[in-house]
């Protein structure tokens, strides 16, 4: 007799652990409340759906309300650093799209697949012809995984931007054709990636600069490298987020040169400011809006230069710490961001850059994704 | 196939599990078939608000029939309301399942224009009309006893745990627990670890190594090493293996936290010797219900050789196509019904004569291939996989090479997983004869379900995750 009760102690035990545990979780979750935008996976989180007869008829009211309870449960963050973990325990060196690298790199990972033929054939089309109307320079960059190869895991996939970039090359002609990808495989052993961004550094943006310069004929500023300014050491970025585990932090600099340039600078023809770089970004986890106040439509930077001379941007986020750098050669800098301008392209740039240089300047991948020409 | 509430969700876990449960011990008596069967029609209603009435027919029609079987007995009537219960349900079926695949089958042998249904599935039909049909049969036979309420019978056919994705349970196997089950602490507390492991078994193996075949799956056929295409089978060998068992797991710890006990559905299937083994270790509860009420009906193997192979072919063609409304379902079963056809032959002999790894060796490359007619769906997919498993497109390349290392220890943990080796081990130590053994195994099996149940809900939060984090930037 007692030996079953024993065993139904131990049972009730187990019973009341494990519901224990169901319960804490469903009560924290259900008095936890609603996030509206998730600050470490940069994203808005589901909302509670509406309920309606046709919502629930059609079914979309039992999808959105299961995004919504898993968006919003308690400790989201928490649960995707365990899951990573679990993956580190499997001796996985990719999670969440992201390669756990050497040397504490974490690289954005881009398998062959995904960028098709048809894919790759649009993008060229709109650039040919973007290219072929207003005499544009094209600066596509590559991305880490393309440039820092002996940072990746062991044979791992990566989609090969130098045969991209060599057709782009073929399609705009080396007038056009700005060759970044030479000069950072040429640094390759510097610091010209953040470790947990999928951004370059300022570095990698000054080599950039190099590269243009040398394309443009232009003598380049003797910005110095050795004086960088540090503007913020504890960033974890994008890449980071996807895993959120313990990790190294980055530190971000920026050329002091830049920041004593007196310039006027107009986001979205709206806020003006004198200055290319806002602080207040540094106290978020987007600490790289800290280059030009992160990402507008337009963005309007006036110099004061006498060059006479007028750089129309169109651009992705990389632009934002290149374009301080080549300030010295305009009197007036135009950056177009297409992902937050709905208008068309051709109409800006014929009201904005008749005779003005016109620079792409994306990052492969981001130019594959968003680049439009309409 | 409409939205459905699975096991392995926030929703499930964390919402309905815990209100449900406490409605369901709370309840006294009687009325817990009530909450069971009322918690089963809103579980099935999430996902299926429409066709949950199809559900409801089905259990009201069967009820019915059931009845006037009885009422009938030992006259011919009987035999008429049982042909209309069985042709109900097969209507209803093939209605669903497989009336699209049938015009699709005509248009293309006559190149006629019928235009196609495209009716979504509702989730767990396949299960479900096999069930009642079950009933109506056993009732018919004089195996079961005929339900006079309509609630517990209600409650047979729409009980949530085993609804989706089976074990198909019998009506026979859970008549008596229907009008009243002992709920004792030490079957909850079985039930509760029991569905712990299976909720492991999905996320964090199938899940995994799903990916990995979506991964595979996506590829170029004719670019792939034999390698990568080798690890791509492998990958759902696994997947399919612990996400069906893993979910029949389940199924069968929620039955027993409920006070049902229902039959077992796999039994390491991946260890058997011969074709014919492995049939007896996968899907256990389909495979019994065709050998019930198809295979021995049909005389088994009673009427002679050639008629228990042509047996075996209607067989395996049914269970092939009762997976899906594809030729690739057909085919896999087919290719299955040639190997058992065999053994039944001559190759069993000669199995059994052999050491035991060699038998594994045989049956594990029919299966493996299997799986290939299962997981592809055009004849150009399924030969070009299989010829790059042979090496058509190379060996070895860089791609295999990375994905091998970046799976290896999540394989070899399927692999033990696939075999007894860790029940028998926690066998050894719950009867272990040291109080340390015992004391450990105390303290493990409170641990590990808890530990478990985390990491599983870890990955199911982060299979949320959304990778697209450029869409603000």
């Amino acid at each position: 007799m007692g030996f079953f009760g024993k065993e139904k102690v131990n049972a009730a035990v187990t019973v009341l652990l494990l519901f224990a545990v169901i319960l804490v979780f469903t009560i924290a979750d259900i008095a936890g409340e609603d996030r509206l935008y998730s600050e470490t996976e940069n994203r808005l989180l589901a909302s509670k759906p509406e309920l309606s007869a046709e919502n629930l008829i059609r079914g979309s009211f039992a999808r959105d309300y299961e995004n919504y309870v898993t968006d919003q449960f308690v400790s989201r963050d928490k649960w995707i650093s365990i899951k990573t973990y679990v993956d580190l325990i499997l001796q996985k060196q990719e999670m969440g799209g992201v390669y756990l690298g050497k040397d504490g790199y974490l690289l954005e990972q881009h398998s062959p697949e995904d960028y098709t033929r048809e894919t790759i054939d649009k993008r060229l089309q709109l650039l040919k012809k973007l290219v072929d109307d207003w005499e544009a320079d094209v600066m596509l960059v590559p991305t880490a995984d393309n440039i820092l190869t002996d940072k990746m895991p062991a044979n791992a996939p990566c989609f090969s931007q130098e045969v991209f970039l060599e057709e782009v090359r073929d399609l705009v002609g080396s007038e056009h054709y700005v060759d970044a990808f030479s000069m950072l495989k040429e640094h390759s052993e510097e610091e010209i990636y953040y470790r947990t961004d999928h951004h370059w550094t300022s570095l990698g943006a000054y080599y950039g600069y190099r590269a243009w310069a040398d394309f443009a004929g232009e003598k380049p500023y003797p910005y110095n490298t050795d004086t960088m300014v540090p503007a913020s050491s504890d960033f974890l970025g994008t890449l980071h987020s996807k895993v959120n585990i313990a990790w190294k932090k980055d530190s971000i600099y920026y050329f002091g040169e830049t920041d004593i340039m007196p310039v006027t600078v107009t986001y979205d023809m709206q806020k003006t400011t004198n200055s290319l770089y806002e602080e207040d970004y540094l106290d978020t986890k987007n600490q790289y809006g800290f280059f030009l106040d992160d990402n507008h439509a337009l963005v309007e930077i006036n110099t004061g230069n006498q060059t006479g001379k007028t750089l129309f941007v169109i651009k992705d986020s990389y632009a934002n710490c290149f374009v301080p750098l080549v300030l010295p050669h305009y009197d007036t800098v135009y950056m177009l961001d297409l992902r937050y301008y709905n208008g068309r392209l051709y109409e800006l740039l014929q009201q904005y850059a008749d005779d003005a240089d016109v620079l792409v300047l994306y990052n492969c991948i981001h130019f594959l994704e968003n680049f439009v020409y309409s | 196939m409409g939205i459905k509430m699975v096991f392995s969700s926030v929703l499930f876990l964390f919402r309905f599990l815990p209100v449900f449960l406490i409605c369901y011990y709370v309840a006294p008596g009687r009325m817990k078939n009530f909450i069971l069967l009322l918690g089963s029609l809103f579980f099935y209603a999430w996902g299926e608000p429409v066709y949950v009435l199809l559900m409801l027919f089905s259990t009201v029609t069967d009820y019915f029939y059931g009845r006037m079987i009885e009422k009938y007995r030992d006259t011919g009537k009987a035999k008429i309301f049982l042909a209309l219960s069985v042709l109900t349900n097969l209507s209803v079926l093939c209605f669903f399942k497989y009336a699209d695949f049938l015009i699709q089958t005509v248009n293309g042998l006559f190149g006629t224009s019928v235009p196609l249904l495209n009716l979504p599935l509702p989730i767990g039909i396949s299960f479900y009309t096999f069930q009642t049909m079950s009933y109506t049969i056993d009732v018919y036979r004089g195996e079961a006893r005929v339900q006079k309420s309509l609630l517990d019978f209600g409650v047979f056919v729409t009980m949530f745990p085993q609804l989706i994705a089976g074990p198909i349970v019998k009506y026979r196997d859970v008549e008596e627990r229907l009008e009243s089950r002992p709920i004792d602490i030490c079957t909850i507390s079985n039930g509760m670890k029991r569905f712990c492991v299976g909720l492991a078994k999905k996320v964090l193996i199938a899940n995994n190594v799903g990916e990995l075949w979506a991964e595979i799956s996506a590829m170029n056929f004719g670019e792939i090493s034999a390698l990568t295409a080798w690890i791509g089978v492998f990958a759902f060998a696994f997947q399919i293996y612990f996400d069906f068992s893993g979910y029949s797991d389940m199924a069968i710890g929620l039955g027993m936290m409920l006070g049902f006990c229902f039959p077992e559905n796999f039994n390491y299937p991946y260890i058997s010797a011969s074709v014919t083994e492995f049939w007896r270790r996968w899907h256990i509860s389909l495979g019994s219900w065709f050998r019930e009420y198809v295979y021995i009906p049909l005389g088994g193997n009673r009427k002679g050789l050639p008629r228990q192979l042509i047996n075996i072919f209607i067989v395996w063609m049914l269970t092939g196509i009762w997976h899906g409304a594809g030729w690739n379902f057909l085919l896999w079963g087919l290719w299955f019904a040639v190997f058992l056809s065999l053994e039944k032959l001559f190759l069993g002999k000669v199995l059994s004569g052999l050491p035991k790894w060699a038998g594994i060796l045989y049956s594990s490359f029919v299966v493996l291939v299997g799986w290939v007619l299962f997981a592809l769906e055009t004849p150009g997919q399924i030969w070009s996989y299989l010829k790059a498993m042979t090496g058509a497109g190379g060996m070895l390349d860089s791609r295999g090479l990375y994905l091998g290392r970046q799976y290896l220890v999540l394989f070899l943990l399927a692999a033990v997983g696939s075999t007894p080796l860790l029940a028998n081990a926690v066998r050894r130590l719950e009867h272990s004869p040291s109080g340390f053994g015992i004391a450990l195994y105390r303290l493990g099996e409170k641990v590990i379900p808890v530990v478990l149940l985390v990491l599983a809900v870890a990955g199911i939060v982060d299979a949320s995750y959304n990778p697209f984090l450029y869409f603000r930037f």
